[in-house]
């Protein structure tokens, strides 16, 4: 009986080791080989890739986890069912209460990993520049040139060249229920399409008119949250051309569903070119537009973003939004 | 546990005519018509009023950790939007509540948190008469100081939208109308169950007695006292807060 | 050690004394109909709610903002205050709190026999527990029916069944209405039941509290149901500010409806951990304490102190659209990431308030059917207790991506992934109790096995969100939905179902239907993981969340989500056949103690009288010595007699053993 009890006991976590390590290898390699390179969001921009990778890892780290529970439960279901003849009779007792090895054994290992994991995320996100995220008005890590662009921006000596490794500034203006973007390094005008020049650094800076909305453009890997009277930026590096899905990815009311358009990454000749040719096509309109701000919600003190230049800051009069009465009609 | 908030009786005996509070209780509470149960063994009664002590213990600790939450929810409000300064719009004009209100309403309670402290040590040495005239000395200023609390709304210089000074302040003061009602209320019914323990129990001081009812009003008293402690600590923060002029 | 079984003494009364008499019974709490019940309590709350109403329109009605816009909130947000407190008085809470101010204690809540005692105030846990039961069920089917509503809608990408203000008021009705539920769904019905039980106690703490919130939970549903009249609210269920301050009434229904859920869960979590602290048999040490009890502590736990933010959060919505502060208006000072970390402050505890009683069922169930002891015991308090203190440390990874300080997200990217170490705990525990165990797949451990199987995506999905690179991908799309689904529904229901089927048969001492209950379990199953697994690919491939529209190449996906929620939404109709037929039209006595459980609420008669335990029970074990030769017994249950032999079942509920 002892010696029974003393060949079960490897027998059942050796089974279950041997037979887990094989399939979360096939299923490591099945995934790289088959899924990973197809996997969201693409790679259209660095940080696309990057996060793609991300993703990859993650799923590959996942896969050992899963694999790892469902062998076992399944194990358990046909081993140990009562319903199965030869299922030996459990033994109760403190040595089923405690295992010091089991229990610590899992702890450092789930603690390791999620720490390097956290490690890693941590990486990835500085090294790639917020990774296309949201990173408020002052983002704490920049690509290069792209701080000095902002700031050429806003004092409207933005310019963009083709072959210049120069940084183009974009905004994007979120509004019930559309997205229109500004190029500040051509004259500031105001368009629903957006294009990109492609291997260029972007800059974009996302703002609300109204309520919060969320710029997500999918294949660039960009998302990032447009609150009313803030300025959010994030980044993002094209490196492929091709089409991409711009949807808000924040409730912003009824017609949430339907704020989407589409854009595209062109080479960087093709978007001077459109560029030029829209920026003299809407000149009459931008020229009606205020200057370009961050922001552009009017408030107490005017309007941000300075509708109103002469400077003088409207007191602001609370007796006239209520308190007082209707005036006959 | 039960030890230490159970304001225990020194020398207090004093006479029963109509049985002990004990007795009277004891009679008032049970129904030998009903099953077995009702209350079970004497042990078991003691053993379940010594939870019910220990419960007041903890639910008055909790209690007010769950109002620190709420009121720390409100001083988070009040630092993000001064770090904000969203529109430059925070406080403009340094807009302040008026400030006789506030120092009007923060002395008050703190006098009432004093009067129920104060009570609750005169009531522990036996002099239960000192702390029902604090007491209710202490209900009187707590229901002035919600009376000004409210009134205030009205006499506000400036309008709940025109800054973020202005809304956090309309927030705050609804929710010290909950504070010093919730804490006014409290300190009326522990003064209104000692006079009425009076009645049902007879006899002298039977509040001071080892009946249950009389010793659940301790512990009462005694948690009670503890929240208005907190409460004259969290107004001093909120009176540096809103009405630091 | 016990406590003496000896008989009360006499109390040497004075001759002339009277016999005792029957306590004085109030009116309000008299059998019958001319007392205070559920009907009172509308009645109470269609006064209270016209009154506020009209006294509303009197107060406001010439503000100019009020005339503008022919919406008047401030009349709206006093005819639903009124209208709650109506309630309440109707059903007698405010009995108490008014006689305490004259220095009563207040009669005591006469515990009426009949069924009728369901539709009242009562201080029996038990029946709070099962009046838990039957509001959180109604909730979840009315919830439900809107789901279905959504993914009707989200069968074509072009082909619209609602206009888009009313889908988008169904989907914000939904969430909100399933969130609330949820956060009590097992903590109101399960946890009021068995609590006191388990410890070896024969009441609550505070049973007029424990009353007073569930009431106050029905009137929250009430509430925000009144939302779809009043126009719905167009936010979702997290009410984004400052789309929140754009909306029309029914944003009140939300904010307030919010708010008092938030009292009530607090209410309910206060009462409970303090009777879980204070009221323990003698014997009963925390290490003693059954895993399911310690499950309810923690969310107890987290109950208490995570909905305060939730009320100022709701209270500051309902001065914005009242008064007219600009709490979230940046323009006038607000800000709109101001309701985010306060909303968000309490939303990440509230979800682990979903997850944590999942895992006390999961833990209190498996050593039954596995026959072994449960594993590691230690380790699931700590799971718990961790999860719910890290809890607090995490909620910034719901807004990443909105232009937050940069520099904290890999602070709470660390916090979030530190947090699923204590919240894989359960799956150690899981795998070690059954471990060369004796496995008998009845209904419930049936649900134990999905628990695990759902909560492990779940949880993994929730690993990749809150790597804050990959969130850049799947924030606010269908990923995000496909991971709270499994682990709300996916585990939190699951584990609730097989707690239903588990301790039904004690609460009611009828059994379920066995063959109805194996077809509900495996159609539940099998179409949840058909309905939600997808999403995660929908998600991945772009998806927003809460749109009526979708790329046409996701059609395919989205129909087979639909049809197979279809079917889910048939396999909770099945539930609720299954409960009416063992329940009413078809009910059979269960055995003694069906599952033949060691734990102490089986310990006790079937139905569980009145007082629980015949005599407080002097605890000697903890409950898991499944298997094990020699072991103690549980607990000395008075007169030296042992558990079963007291355990006979009784004829009616309030015949006594002894």
């Amino acid at each position: 009986m002892a010696r029974e009890t003393m060949n079960e006991e490897p027998r059942h976590l050796r089974r279950l080791f041997a037979v887990w390590f094989v399939s979360w290898i096939i299923g490591d390699v099945l995934y790289w080989l088959l899924l990973g390179p197809h996997m969201a969001p693409g790679d259209m921009t660095k940080s696309a890739h990057w996060n793609q990778f991300d993703l990859n890892v993650l799923f590959m780290l996942c896969i050992p986890v899963l694999f790892g529970v469902w062998i076992y439960f399944a194990y358990a279901t046909f081993m140990w069912n009562a319903k199965r003849k030869s299922c030996p009779e459990p033994v109760g007792g403190p040595a089923a209460e405690t295992n010091s090895r089991a229990q610590w054994s899992w702890i450092w290992i789930t603690s390791v990993t999620v720490v390097l994991l956290a490690v890693y995320g941590t990486v990835a996100l500085v090294g790639d520049n917020g990774s296309g995220g949201g990173e408020g008005p002052s983002p704490v890590w920049n690509p290069p040139g792209t701080v000095k662009a902002n700031t050429a921006a806003l004092a409207g000596k933005a310019t963009w060249q083709p072959n210049s490794d120069q940084v183009l500034v974009v905004q994007v203006i979120g509004q019930q229920w559309k997205f229109t973007y500004r190029y500040p390094a051509f004259g500031g005008f105001e368009t629903s399409q957006l294009i990109l020049p492609n291997d260029t650094a972007i800059v974009f800076d996302v703002t609300s008119l109204d309520v919060i909305h969320s710029f997500w453009a999918y294949q660039l890997s960009v998302k990032a949250d447009a609150n009313p009277g803030y300025n959010n930026v994030a980044y993002a590096d094209t490196e492929h051309t091709g089409p991409f899905q711009v949807h808000c990815g924040e409730l912003c009311g009824i017609w949430h569903g339907s704020m989407f358009n589409s854009g595209s990454v062109v080479s960087q000749t093709d978007f001077m070119t459109w560029a030029k040719k829209t920026e003299a096509q809407t000149a009459a309109n931008t020229a009606n537009l205020p200057p370009m701000a961050w922001t552009y919600t009017p408030d107490a003190n005017g309007a941000s973003g300075g509708l109103y230049p002469d400077g003088t800051v409207t007191p602001y009069s609370p007796s006239e939004t209520y308190g007082a009465k209707q005036p006959a009609s | 546990m039960s030890g230490e908030n159970e304001m225990t009786t020194a020398s207090s005996q004093p006479n029963f005519p109509g049985g002990t509070p004990e007795e009277r209780e004891f009679e008032m509470t049970t129904d030998s018509s009903q099953t077995s149960f009702p209350r079970g063994t004497p042990e078991e009664r003691e053993f379940e009023f010594r939870a019910h002590v220990g419960a007041m213990w903890s639910g008055s600790r909790l209690f007010i950790a769950m109002y620190t939450f709420l009121l720390a929810s409100v001083c988070f409000a009040y630092f993000y939007l001064r770090s904000s300064n969203n529109a430059q719009l925070w406080r403009p004009h340094n807009v302040t509540a008026p400030l006789y209100y506030g120092w009007a309403i923060y002395i008050l309670l703190l006098f009432t948190a004093l009067m129920a402290l104060f009570g609750q040590t005169r009531f522990r040495k036996g002099s239960v008469n000192d702390w029902q005239i604090a007491g209710w000395a202490g209900v009187l200023s707590g229901l002035v100081a919600l009376f000004l609390q409210i009134f205030e709304f009205t006499k506000v210089p400036f309008n709940p939208g025109s800054s973020a000074y202005a809304s956090i302040f309309i927030g705050f003061a609804c929710i010290n109308c909950l504070t010093i009602f919730a804490g006014t209320y409290w300190l009326e019914t522990t003064l209104a169950r000692s006079l009425r323990i009076r009645k049902e129990l007879g006899g002298t001081n039977p509040e001071l007695s080892t009946a249950f009812t009389a010793r659940s009003l301790r512990a009462n008293v005694s948690a009670m006292t503890y929240f208005w402690g907190y409460i004259a600590l969290s107004s001093t923060l909120f009176l540096w807060m809103f009405y630091r002029f | 050690m016990s406590i003496s079984t000896e008989q009360p003494n006499e109390v040497v009364r004075r001759s002339a004394a009277p016999p005792p008499k029957r306590r004085a019974i109030s009116w309000t709490q008299r059998p019958g109909w001319m007392s205070q019940h559920l009907g009172t309590a509308l009645v109470g709350a269609a006064l209270g709610y016209w009154l506020g109403h009209w006294f509303g329109n009197y107060i406001s009605s010439d503000y100019s903002y009020v005339a503008n816009s022919g919406q008047n909130s401030i009349a709206d947000t006093l005819a639903l205050v009124m209208g709650v407190v109506g309630w309440l008085a109707g059903i007698g809470v405010l009995n108490y709190p008014l006689a305490k101010i004259a220095g009563r204690e207040g009669k005591e809540l006469e515990d009426v026999k009949d069924w009728t005692r369901y539709v009242r105030l009562s201080s029996d846990h038990k029946v709070v527990g099962l009046q838990y039961v039957v509001s959180v069920l109604l909730f979840f089917f009315t919830a439900g029916l809107l789901a279905m509503a959504i993914r009707t809608e989200l069968l074509s990408p072009t082909f619209h069944m609602f206009s888009a203000d009313t889908y988008i008021k169904i989907v914000s009705e939904h969430g909100t209405m399933m969130m609330m539920m949820a956060s009590s769904i097992v903590v109101g019905p399960l946890g009021n039941y068995l609590v006191p039980l388990m410890i070896g106690s024969r009441r609550m703490a505070f049973p007029r509290i424990e009353a007073f919130s569930f009431w106050l939970f029905t009137a929250g549903y009430l509430v925000i149901f009144s939302a779809l009249p009043y126009g719905g609210f167009p936010t979702g269920w997290t009410g984004y500010a400052p789309l929140a301050n754009q909306a029309g009434p029914g944003m009140v229904s939300y904010l307030f409806g919010f708010a008092i859920i938030g009292v009530a869960m607090a209410a309910a979590g206060f009462n409970i951990a303090i009777t879980i602290v204070n009221y323990r048999a003698p014997g009963m040490t925390w290490s003693r304490v059954p895993a399911f009890v310690w499950g309810i502590l923690a969310t107890a736990g987290l109950m208490t102190l995570a909905t305060p933010s939730l009320f100022v959060a709701g209270l500051f919505g309902i001065l914005d659209h009242t008064v007219l502060t600009t709490f979230y208006v940046a323009e006038h000072g607000g800000s709109s990431y101001l309701w985010e970390n306060l909303f968000w402050f309490f939303g990440h505890p509230e979800v682990y308030i979903m997850a944590l009683p999942g895992f006390g069922i999961v833990a209190e169930l498996l050593p039954v059917f596995a026959r072994k002891p449960l594993f590691a015991f230690k380790v699931v308090v700590a799971g718990e207790l961790g999860v719910a203190v890290l809890s607090f440390f995490v909620w910034q990874h719901h807004i990443f991506q909105s232009g937050i300080d940069p520099s904290m997200r890999p602070l709470y990217m660390l916090t979030t992934e530190l947090i699923s170490i204590p919240t894989g705990f359960i799956f150690l525990v899981g795998m070690g109790t059954l471990y060369k165990a004796k496995i008998r797949f009845t209904v419930p451990m049936l649900f134990c096995f999905a628990f695990f199987f759902n909560f492990l995506i779940g949880g993994v999905s929730g690993v990749f969100q809150s790597d804050v690179p990959v969130n850049v991908t799947v924030h606010g799309g269908f990923f995000v939905l496909s991971h709270f689904h499994y682990t709300i529904l996916g585990g939190l229901v699951f584990a609730f179902f097989g707690g239903l089927y588990y301790w039904l048969p004690l609460m009611t001492g009828l059994e379920i239907n066995k063959k109805l209950s194996l077809i509900q379990f495996w159609t539940m199953f099998v179409f949840f993981n058909l309905t939600f697994f997808p999403m995660l690919i929908i998600g991945l491939l772009g998806q927003p969340r809460r749109v009526f529209t979708y790329a046409r190449a996701l059609t395919g996906l989205n129909d087979f989500a639909s049809v197979s929620a279809f079917c889910l939404g048939a396999s909770f109709l099945l539930f609720a056949w299954t409960l009416a037929y063992s329940l009413v039209i078809n009910p059979k006595k269960s055995p003694l103690n069906p599952w033949d459980s060691l734990g102490l609420e089986w310990q006790t008669a079937q139905p569980v009288p009145v007082h629980n335990f015949e005599r407080i029970p002097v605890i000697m074990t903890d409950p898991y010595h499944y298997s094990e030769e020699g072991a103690p017994k549980l607990a000395d249950f008075g007169g030296g007699s042992s558990a079963r032999e007291s355990s006979v079942p009784p004829t009616d509920n309030e015949t006594v053993l002894r």
